[in-house]
């Protein structure tokens, strides 16, 4: 009973005329975002966020929820139109979607894509219901050790998720850490790292750094290596978009595993909506009766992905509203939007906020069912979009990061800071040092130092508190079997490499 | 691209030398609790560790694995150059007009599209900074000798 009241709460809010604005814009503006490659939904999101200070924070998280699931839909019209994954998480939908509209069936796949979208989307909100209070709940029990143990084990799965050089993921973390210590020391009130430079002492803002790290960045990583495909010019009818008998029983299983496995993976710190979608594609491969059909077109290597990045970009606000921690770039970046607002995500969220966390879980219907509306009735203007020139949209970028780092303090080093940290993103990502562990490190920080101090203080010093209780016992153990991961798979590598006959 | 993982590696090591020393500066733990340096000082050891292993990797490699300077290296300096100029000058043309006119220039520099389109975008996206942020967000943007 609690549930459906809650939901109507949510859908009391969510319907009003203005939420309903907000979250159409957030779709639209999602599903372009998506089309254009080089834009992603994190730099979306951050460009934004300093815009939106005098705006409700309901509202305003209606809208980048929005664009976050919008972008998996967007990502989809050009992989499979010019094989250009407009988002990460639409990489693997590239092998299977574009095979098939080379064979006339790009509206199939376009339409699997969103029919699947859709229903793993609705299906992860239902069990974002059921789940978030609960976990919420569990993370009533959460003190210092837990919260200290939960980030722990964040940054060590980052290491597992995170690419296939753990080494700089860990150089990476590192550096968000120290960006995190920057400015002021909350308990000593000792300045660190700030040189004497007054715009220092209070850290350098979240915004600053994502606005330079994601946007302006990409501005430069996109010139370099311009993300151009031949647009399939195929006349589509909305006949064409209609799924046959055999392609809906090949697909429907698909759908339901990729939604299985995107929520699980979206929740997972870390774990994000491109390993859900890379996670779903494997697994039908190797579930399949007929594997050899894989990156041939088969319409199960389309319907997998596509509902697994759905499901994820939905399940991924789990842990960012029950517990606080965030499991992807975009979450972190909405979590700064928190922190901008006065709200303190957590297990006390669903109590003090319900409106909020009601209002947008309720949206999400919302906001998936217009996006299906979209995808099926108005692909020629995304596909459109397309043609706009880089260098406009280039110059939109930067007007945003610009406006944006200057809004935070009204100062113009936070401007420059930002196009410091533009140039650092572009050298790292040329460097292959991920950036996602540094955003994420960055976020939480202050929330693992704070809590490892807190836990000292309780404990009188004794490091035991985080292996004596139970639940932060088993977050740091996950966390240490997951900064073991590499060492564990090149020792599993060793042992399975032929013997080589020395005779 | 060797040498460029080589002078990554080197700059890690040298963050990680410089959070050491700056951090042991600080009081690494008070009574109960670590202090304000110990936090950093973890993280420079860790960024050394990872600096060492990344370069002895690189050196025992020694392979050519792609370049770090591509075709169109060139072309994203050049946008870096008018975004730092554009940045110089933003206190003296404002945020309007100094945004405005990167734009033109860029859409000239980068997309070769013709003069008047590029005045013609440089004056609508004036406009727009100016009412949108100015305006409409109310965001106090730095105006500038003309005062936009």
């Amino acid at each position: 009973m609690d549930l459906l009241h809650n939901l109507y709460t949510g859908f009391s809010i969510a319907l009003t005329f203005n939420n309903i604005i907000y979250c159409l814009v957030g779709v639209f503006f999602g599903q372009i975002v998506g089309v254009l490659p080089g834009i992603g939904a994190p730099t979306a999101i951050a460009l934004l966020l300093p815009l939106t200070f005098t705006v409700n924070p309901t509202s305003a998280l209606i809208m980048f929820a929005g664009i976050y699931y919008g972008v998996a839909y967007g990502g989809t019209i050009t992989s499979v139109l010019i094989n250009v994954p407009g988002e990460s998480s639409t990489v693997m939908t590239c092998i299977d979607g574009y095979q098939m509209a080379l064979k006339g069936r790009a509206g199939a796949a376009l339409s699997v894509a969103a029919i699947g979208s859709w229903l793993a989307g609705t299906a992860s909100v239902i069990l974002l219901m059921t789940f978030a209070p609960a976990l919420a709940k569990f993370a009533l029990r959460f003190g210092p050790p837990e919260y200290f143990a939960l980030a722990f084990m964040a940054f060590g799965l980052l290491t597992v998720f995170g690419g296939a050089q753990p080494i700089k993921i860990v150089i990476s973390t590192m550096l968000g850490l120290l960006l995190a210590t920057i400015g002021l020391d909350v308990v000593s009130g000792l300045p660190r790292f700030a040189f004497g430079v007054p715009q220092l002492l209070g850290g350098i803002d979240f915004i600053v750094i994502i606005c330079g790290i994601f946007g302006v960045a990409e501005v430069f990583n996109s010139i370099e290596e311009p993300e151009e495909g031949e647009l399939i010019k195929q006349k589509m009818r909305l006949r064409d978009l209609f799924l046959t008998w055999e392609e809906w029983i090949a697909s429907r299983w698909a759908i339901l595993r990729g939604g299985i496995i995107g929520f699980f993976v979206g929740m997972i710190p870390a774990g994000g909506i491109t390993t859900a979608s890379f996670l779903a594609y494997l697994g039908e491969k190797r579930l399949s009766k007929h594997p050899e059909r894989f990156g041939k077109g088969a319409i199960e290597g389309v319907a997998a992905p596509e509902s697994a990045n759905n499901a994820a970009s939905i399940s991924g606000f789990a842990p960012l509203l029950a517990l606080g921690i965030p499991g992807s770039p975009t979450t972190a970046v909405m979590l700064a939007g928190f922190m901008m607002w006065g709200i303190r995500p957590g297990p006390l969220l669903f109590q003090t906020k319900p409106d909020l966390v009601w209002g947008l879980i309720a949206s999400m219907y919302i906001g998936n069912f217009l996006l299906l509306l979209m995808n099926i009735f108005l692909i020629p203007p995304f596909v459109a979009i397309l043609r706009l020139p880089y260098t406009i949209i280039m110059g939109f970028i930067v007007i945003f990061a610009s406006v944006g780092a200057y809004s935070v303090n009204n100062n113009l080093f936070d401007v420059w800071m930002m196009l410091g940290f533009g140039v650092l993103g572009y050298v790292m990502k040329k460097l292959e040092y991920p950036i996602v562990p540094l955003v994420l490190a960055l976020v939480l920080g202050r929330l693992a130092e704070n809590s490892l101090r807190q836990a000292l203080i309780i404990s009188g010093g004794s490091l035991f508190i985080f292996f004596t209780r139970p639940i932060s016992g088993i977050f740091i153990a996950a966390g240490i079997l997951a900064y073991l991961t590499p060492v564990i798979r090149w020792a599993l590598k060793g042992l399975q490499r032929p013997k080589v006959d020395t005779a | 691209m060797w040498l460029a993982e080589l002078i990554g590696g080197v700059a890690v090591l040298i963050l990680g030398v410089a959070v050491v020393f700056f951090s042991s500066q600080l009081s690494y733990y008070s009574e109960f609790e670590p202090g304000p340096g110990f936090l950093p000082l973890w993280v420079g050891v860790v960024l050394i560790g990872c600096a060492i292993f990344v370069i002895i990797n690189i050196l025992k490699k020694h392979v050519k694995i792609g370049t770090f300077f591509k075709p169109r290296t060139k072309l994203g300096l050049h946008v870096l150059i008018i975004i730092f100029i554009t940045f110089l000058l933003l206190p003296l043309l404002g945020f309007s007009i100094g945004l405005a006119l990167f734009v033109g220039i860029t859409m000239r520099i980068m997309g070769k599209h013709r003069w008047v389109s590029c005045g013609l975008t440089a004056v609508v996206t004036a406009i727009a900074i100016h009412f949108i942020f100015g305006h409409w967000l109310s965001i106090p943007l730095p105006t500038g000798i003309i005062g936009w």
